[in-house]
């Protein structure tokens, strides 16, 4: 059986549209226009018990909607949706027991009291035991090495520490299934990584089925042997995570920052996106990487260079155009 | 008490123990809040003064009874602001923000949370000093309270007290379903201004059916003030208790509707 189940998934919005200005919000007055937005459609998905997955895309991909619809939040407009067996829109505690759902953009900490005294809201929400309680708060709590935050208030955490409270948070019920929509968005590469290395013990230790959207391509990576990839509502790629930066992660996007004005040329086999005296952003093939690095900074007199992954808008477009850099 | 009862008791009693910790982290709101409702009730009490001073009998209501009418309506605006104002205003905000994510995804009634969780101890002074005015009420009107009649009393204007709640609930979850809902709110605001001034007994034709039936502020204060100073009909209270009812049925079908209509909001 699958912890998680859409077939033909669908969810469209209404959404409001009027004219510019004095004139048109007159017209909108007496004459409302819609126009139907189709944010999920068609979607089957299947997650097994204990997967980790990355659900990736580019923003307003529909990977929130989709992850909105599998809580329950929203309901779809048409298809199949079922997790642990429940239609998550029918909203039932025994459904909401199951599972976490931590939002990178949403807090649900208490930002005037101490995370401690949100654990306690969720203790009697949730109607925990008190020995799991104790016994999952310290063993969260060791593994963040997070002891010295629990008595602090909430609002003066910084954005790191507090994701790791909203984490600790969603676990205490031992959910059979989390659910993170961008857990890392805005934080520093040191905290990433330690809620990257956190969520790989909750999934091995405890078996928990998580599914994650993120826009750095590093948590899924990392994280998720499995990826979806969500382009325009639908499902282009649902696969391994490896097969899929292989395949279509050619690129490193390179950012070059002269230390005065250049003339810089493009090296071979690069494609430039963006070009002044004083700055230069090209991609490169990965493989010609080290290469182009190394000739530029004995070229150039360089204040600063920066490698990035290529952007997740263009891998979805390459999946769309079936091209790889096989 | 059924298990569930006693879950939402004691979750309601941790709601209110955590806002009473929030406003003490605030020293000065903890304390600042008796000062505030307090002030409120005294400017309100002004008006009523400067227009009831002078005036013997309006609708064959006499003075004892005009101060037990304001005393009965301040009192249930004290209980609104007591236990579930600050939550349940909040509600088109949470809508439209998409906030309400946090409170369905939650195994507790979303409605339960949102009702409770913005007590405000400091209309308490508001409640004690309703209760004085009522007391005021009761002496220049002669009434001898019996201890029947006192549960009565207090049974109605707690059932008052729900269908306000009501209002509030039915008039913030339009919301769900229209862009934005602020006229709606400023016209409750203006209809309970005009109802804690006007008993309702000065109601006739569509005003009575308007403000008994549709927007019943109008039974809120005037049906528990007939009880008090014995002049309520048996079908007057019948009539009152129906609507608290209906509305409170309509109050939590008309929710779950809402709810099923949430387009929470983009991130």
């Amino acid at each position: 059986m699958y912890v998680i189940h859409t077939k033909g998934l669908t969810k469209s919005y209404r959404r409001f549209e009027k004219e510019e200005g004095l004139r048109g919000s007159i017209r909108s007055l007496f004459h409302r226009q819609f126009v139907v937005k189709t944010a999920v459609r068609d979607f089957d998905l299947q997650v097994k018990e204990g997967e980790f997955v990355g659900l990736i895309g580019p923003n307003g991909a529909g990977k929130t909607t989709l992850v909105k619809m599998l809580t329950g939040i929203i309901a779809p407009t048409s298809g199949e949706i079922a997790v642990l067996g429940y239609y998550p829109n029918k909203l039932e505690n025994a459904f909401k027991k199951q599972y976490a759902v931590v939002m990178g953009q949403k807090s649900q900490l208490i930002f005037d009291l101490t995370a401690a005294d949100t654990f306690l809201l969720f203790k009697e929400m949730y109607e925990i035991p008190k020995e799991v309680y104790r016994r999952n708060l310290e063993l969260f709590i060791d593994l963040f090495g997070a002891r010295e935050y629990l008595n602090m208030q909430v609002r003066t955490l910084s954005l790191g520490e507090r994701m790791k409270m909203e984490l600790v948070t969603a676990l205490l019920h031992n959910p059979k299934v989390l659910f993170l929509d961008e857990p890392t968005i805005g934080l520093d590469a040191p905290a990433q990584r330690q809620i990257r290395a956190f969520l790989k013990e909750v999934n091995q230790r405890n078996g928990t089925t998580i599914l994650l959207t993120s826009h750095y391509m590093e948590d899924v990576r990392s994280l998720c042997p499995r990826s979806v990839v969500v382009g325009q509502g639908q499902k282009v790629y649902d696969g391994s995570t490896e097969a899929l930066f292989n395949a279509y992660q050619t690129h490193k996007k390179i950012t070059v920052l002269f230390a005065g004005e250049s003339h810089f040329a493009v090296p071979v086999g690069c494609t430039m996106i963006e070009q002044s005296p004083h700055k230069a952003v090209f991609t490169v093939p990965k493989e010609q990487g080290g290469a182009v690095l190394e000739r530029i900074m004995g070229e150039y007199p360089l204040n600063d260079i920066s490698i990035e992954e290529e952007d997740m808008g263009v891998i979805v477009e390459k999946i769309y155009q079936g091209e790889t850099g096989a | 008490m059924s298990k569930n009862m006693y879950r939402n008791v004691r979750f309601i009693l941790l709601l209110i123990k955590l806002k009473l910790s929030r406003m003490m982290v605030f020293r000065f709101s903890f304390f600042g809040a008796f000062f505030a409702d307090g002030t409120l009730f005294l400017v309100q009490l002004l008006t009523f003064s400067t227009i009831y001073g002078h005036v013997d009998s309006i609708g064959g209501w006499d003075r004892g009874q005009m101060i037990l009418f304001v005393g009965t309506f301040s009192l249930i605006n004290a209980l609104n602001m007591l236990i579930y104002f600050f939550g349940v205003i909040g509600i088109p905000d949470k809508i439209k923000r998409g906030d309400l994510d946090q409170y369905l995804t939650k195994p507790i009634n979303p409605l339960l949370r949102l009702t409770f969780e913005s007590v405000n101890p400091g209309s308490f002074l508001l409640v004690v000093m309703s209760v004085l005015i009522i007391g005021y009420g009761v002496s220049v009107s002669g009434i001898e309270v019996s201890a029947g009649l006192a549960l009565a009393y207090t049974g109605l204007v707690l059932l008052m007290t729900l269908l306000w709640y009501d209002m509030e609930v039915i008039l913030r979850t339009i919301p769900f379903l229209v862009i934005s809902a602020n006229g709606i709110e400023q016209l409750e605001g203006h209809l309970i201004d005009l109802n804690f001034k006007v008993p309702g007994v000065l109601y006739n034709g569509v005003l009575k059916v308007l403000f008994y039936f549709i927007m019943p502020y109008g039974v809120m204060s005037t049906v528990p003030t007939q009880l008090l100073s014995g002049v309520v009909t048996a079908p007057g209270l019948v009539q009152a208790l129906c609507v608290v009812v209906v509305f409170t049925v309509f109050t939590l079908w008309f929710w779950r509707f809402g709810l099923r209509r949430y387009k929470s909001a983009s991130s």
